[in-house]
């Protein structure tokens, strides 16, 4: 099988099936809890406004949080029921944010859909607003609203559209059951968007470590017109955008730029999943697959309702089969740890895994010993521990020249460090607070601007 | 209950720097066996004195100036074994001593500890003791003559170097020739060569390019034949330098290409001072001549994912 | 520079807080090259003490009929004087040490201390004052290459103005006489008063603070 891969990376439990073992081969099933909770900031920009009260019934997928402009998508009631408050929840982030509690009346009872037809026949300007009316945003974990992904600035060019399916976290798995139990889905969806974009590529990227989902993509993707499959090296952070880009079309993504400057398009499979559900049958996005796995009784392979809170999640795995340390949402390499287990599932929250105490335990850092594992690991060709250093004294401008904001935060070089430094957290830092000081400039600026007027 | 909340990622590889450490011990024993088998129970006392006061004066540095204690890093210990294996076996105690705590005192801590200093603290305190005590540092005396095929001969003279027609090649490879308690044996150094490889702990370039950059460099400089070339790599502290010293990664450059100019600049050096130099040996101020360079490799710009190459500002 | 200078003040200031050799570094390459004994250090020491009085007395004097265009020459031609002096007052009644400190006598006129003090200090002050800055700061050079020559001959030769020490046993460090063990004696000793100094320093500090 001819792969094709990036430079650098690493293999993270490599020859232990990348902690994918427990849950790869067991199949999806669905579960449907009681109660959802839906956070109103399920994606990257401005937050949903909520336009149901307390008491209110609701269908599946009935609207219950208006989108605040381009930026934004809506949010769909996940289950039939009486909305039971609308609160605020801690959110993942900094703060808190709003959120409608549904109490599910297992009614299951839809609200009207309206189906755009066949991919074929599809009108192509509807393709977009369709999306955006669904609240689709990109499920592989960035949450970046997809019609705004696919809305181009002027004079910008797209010619080929990728499709990950690299999925290459560790202990994941809900990508790969997608790729084996909807492959159909993902192509219809892949198509509708090449339909829409006019693009006449659209190449689907799987690691080699999943001969089995390469084997059905292909199955499904035949005699569809310009639609491939290509499988890419087992190596991480395979599925990082500029990576995938690299590595299926050989371009890179300009520094500072968009895929869309390298005229590529990145979709998550999921996220093609629900294109496809969006299109063809007008169905917003109200469920997920999501990997349940660690230190739980019984790791699943869950189709989830956007909002399932993790407690009941665990409960459906048979509970925490130690005394849980941390709780992941998402893999290890990038996922973000919840405070507690009250925390409801997201529209990118694409696994949960359970940490014990000893695996939770914080490390020392101790002094770097320039062994050079991080920079043969980082994928960007950055001096991580250059940057370390830039880090620790705050010089937020030396770190700006050492490229610190070409940092994707994949993770591999404090993978790999013996010293066991805090170098992602070190870069997430710097770049917080670069953007954060850019932004402050220009609003500075801004109002400048506006005095002066 | 209450959870951890950290940023990713949630873990590690295993490998610390406690674990390289220890592996670069256990690849320097098969060395240190060789020459404790060859120079006898003098060539142990030296060994463990280096070690011990290493490791000691790592401790004692660490209390006086109130750092937390990283005795247990194995770092003091392998910068003692290395010491120990680049001195002769007749080295007095109290030279072994005064070289360990300047290694890791001065070269090592003074500059900021693990990770900090710029040169290799064992060769540094190998070149100290070298211009201070000449005589102690180049009397190679076997204390087990009967054991060297030269015989007699070899007691008297100071390294193969001098007069390298005296050993047959194999004799060179085996560590049937006097020298270091160390440099003796390539056999046991390409095993602990092997161990690291197979570790991870060290990639190929350095070891490989700095011994042909030497053979090629004699070869060119020197005008030798291959064989008197592969003699020139085989004789001194070529092998042991390039394995376990030129190797360290604090003081050698991290990047590849960085690691390219390293290797073979110090096979340059050598050759240049082995040719035209007073000392009869140059791996130690070759090393330590490319180590200070070192930072200034690192410099050169990589190239970075998305980054055209910097347009120069007109 | 309006405040009023004390002929103490001046004098000791030269000795540790500006320390011509471990504070301000300057006149590094006597240091570093003659320090090999604790005489040539005591006789490069006076040498230099004796210029420096000298030149800077005289260019206080001198400060007002200097044009300042054309002040740098001027210095050296007087310091060129006192080291002329010097070099044959040396020649004539110290013929050994003379021959062991060979070049850097004439050197004295580039010394950097001397020039320094002349610019910075001697040009803007009174006679006596600058006298007392040259005593100190030729002081303070002369203390710290007699410590640097006592402990690299101590250590690389076993004795110290020429008496043995360490007893014939003794091997000795020869690396420490080099020029590589003048490097790092200089080096240590250098941390080692501004370790001293920082201590001090702080401790006075702290002291002012609770009277304060």
């Amino acid at each position: 099988m001819l792969t094709k891969t990036f430079k650098r990376g690493i293999h993270p439990l490599h020859g232990m099936h990348e902690g994918k073992g427990p849950t790869r081969d067991l199949e999806t099933r669905e579960y449907v809890s009681d109660t959802v909770v839906i956070s109103m900031a399920m994606n990257i920009g401005a937050p949903a406004k909520p336009c149901v009260k307390k008491g209110d019934h609701v269908d599946v997928g009935q609207v219950i949080g208006e989108a605040q402009g381009f930026m934004s998508v809506p949010v769909h009631a996940s289950v039939s029921g009486e909305v039971v408050t609308v609160d605020q929840i801690p959110s993942l982030g900094a703060g808190n944010v709003q959120a409608v509690t549904i109490k599910n009346d297992f009614a299951d009872s839809w609200v009207e859909l309206h189906p755009l037809g066949s991919v074929e026949q599809v009108d192509p300007k509807a393709v977009i607003p369709a999306i955006q009316a669904a609240g689709i945003t990109g499920m592989g974990g960035a949450s970046f609203p997809t019609h705004v992904k696919l809305t181009f600035k002027q004079g910008a060019t797209c010619d080929t559209i990728v499709v990950n399916g690299a999925e290459c976290e560790t202990h994941l798995t809900a990508d790969y059951r997608l790729m084996l139990e909807h492959s159909t889905r993902i192509v219809d969806g892949l198509r509708a968007v090449m339909r829409a974009l006019d693009v006449k590529t659209g190449i689907i990227g799987i690691e080699d470590n999943k001969p089995e989902a390469i084997e059905a993509m292909r199955k499904a993707a035949q005699g569809r017109d310009g639609v491939s499959v290509q499988p890419l090296k087992t190596k991480y952070p395979q599925g990082g955008e500029k990576q995938l880009i690299e590595a299926i079309t050989g371009r890179q993504v300009p520094s500072g730029g968009l895929p869309i400057d390298a005229h590529v398009v990145v979709l998550n499979v999921g996220t093609c999943a629900a294109i496809a559900d969006a299109v063809i049958d007008g169905k917003p996005l109200i469920n997920r697959i999501c990997t349940v796995t660690g230190c739980v009784r019984k790791p699943s392979n869950l189709l989830l309702r956007i909002g399932t809170i993790t407690e009941d999640i665990i409960g459906e795995c048979d509970g925490y089969s130690e005394t849980p340390g941390k709780v992941v949402f998402g893999g290890m390499m990038t996922g973000i740890c919840i405070p507690n287990d009250q925390m409801p599932i997201m529209k990118s929250t694409n696994g949960i895994v359970v940490l014990n105490e000893k695996q939770a335990r914080s490390k020392d850092e101790s002094p770097c010993i320039h062994c050079g594992r991080c920079v043969a690991a980082c994928p960007i060709g950055l001096n991580p521990y250059q940057i370390k250093v830039a880090a620790d004294k705050s010089d937020f401008a030396a770190a700006q020249k050492l490229h610190v904001m070409d940092c994707i935060l994949c993770g591999s070089c404090a993978y790999e460090c013996p010293s066991r430094r805090w170098l992602t957290p070190s870069f997430k830092y710097c770049k917080d607070h670069i953007t954060a000081e850019a932004k402050a400039k220009a609003a500075a600026a801004a109002a400048k601007g506006g005095a002066n007027k | 209950m209450s959870l951890r909340i950290s940023t990713a990622p949630h873990m590690h590889n295993p490998l610390t720097t406690q674990r390289l450490m220890q592996y670069v011990f256990i690849a320097l024993l098969p060395t240190a066996a060789w020459g404790v088998y060859a120079f006898g129970f003098s060539a142990l006392l030296v060994l463990c004195v280096s070690m011990a006061s290493a490791v000691c004066a790592e401790f004692l540095w660490q209390k006086i100036a109130k750092q937390p204690v990283r005795v247990g890093d194995f770092s003091a210990l392998v910068t003692g074994l290395i010491l120990g294996l680049n001195l002769p076996a007749t080295a007095p105690w109290w030279m072994v001593i005064i070289g360990a705590f300047f290694a890791v005192i001065i070269v090592k801590q003074l500059f900021g500890g693990l990770g900090d200093n710029f040169l290799n603290p064992a060769l540094a305190a190998r070149a100290v003791l070298l211009a201070s005590w000449p005589v102690h540092m180049t009397a190679s005396a076997c204390v087990n003559p009967t054991f060297f095929q030269a015989g007699v001969d070899a007691v008297s003279t100071a390294t193969p170097l001098g007069a390298p027609a005296n050993y047959t090649l194999m004799q060179l490879f085996l560590g049937q020739a006097p020298g270091a308690i160390g440099e003796v044996s390539k056999a046991a150094i390409l095993i602990g060569l092997l161990f690291l490889l197979v570790t991870k702990v060290i990639s190929w370039r350095i070891p490989v390019l700095m011994t042909a950059s030497v053979f090629c460099c004699t070869m060119l400089i020197g005008g030798a034949t291959p064989e008197a070339a592969l003699a020139a790599v085989l004789s001194g502290g070529v092998l042991f330098g390039a394995v376990f010293m030129a190797t360290d990664y604090v003081t050698s450059p991290i990047t590849p290409w960085g690691q390219v100019i390293y290797a073979i600049g110090i096979g340059l050096i050598i050759t240049l001072i082995r040719q035209f130099g007073s000392y009869p040996e140059g791996v130690t101020y070759g090393i330590l001549l490319m180590n200070i360079a070192t930072p200034l490799i690192d410099r050169i710009p990589r190239k970075i994912y998305g980054v055209k190459k910097e347009a120069k500002k007109a | 520079m309006s405040e009023k200078k004390s002929v103490g003040t001046v004098f000791f200031n030269g000795i540790i807080p500006e320390n011509p050799t471990f504070r301000l570094v300057l006149g590094t390459c006597p240091t570093l090259a003659v320090t090999t004994s604790a005489l040539n250090g005591l006789g490069m020491g006076a040498a230099a003490t004796f210029v420096l009085v000298c030149s800077n007395i005289a260019i206080s004097l001198l400060r007002k009929f200097i044009p300042d265009q054309v002040r740098i020459p001027a210095f050296i031609v007087v310091i060129c004087t006192f080291v002329t002096m010097v070099q044959l007052l040396m020649k004539a009644f110290l013929p050994s040490l003379d021959e062991a400190l060979g070049i850097f006598i004439p050197l004295i006129v580039v010394n950097c201390i001397i020039l320094a003090r002349a610019e910075a200090f001697a040009s803007k002050n009174g006679p006596v004052l600058s006298a007392f800055d040259g005593l100190g700061m030729g002081c303070g050079f002369t203390l710290a290459l007699t410590l640097m020559g006592s402990i690299r001959e101590l250590i690389g030769n076993g004795s110290v103005f020429g008496f043995n020490l360490l007893g014939g046993s003794y091997e000795p460090m020869l690396l420490i006489v080099l020029a590589s063990g003048g490097f790092l004696t200089f080096g240590l000793l250098m941390g080692l008063v501004n370790l001293i100094v920082k201590k001090f320093e702080s401790k006075h500090a702290d002291k002012e603070g609770q009277a304060a």
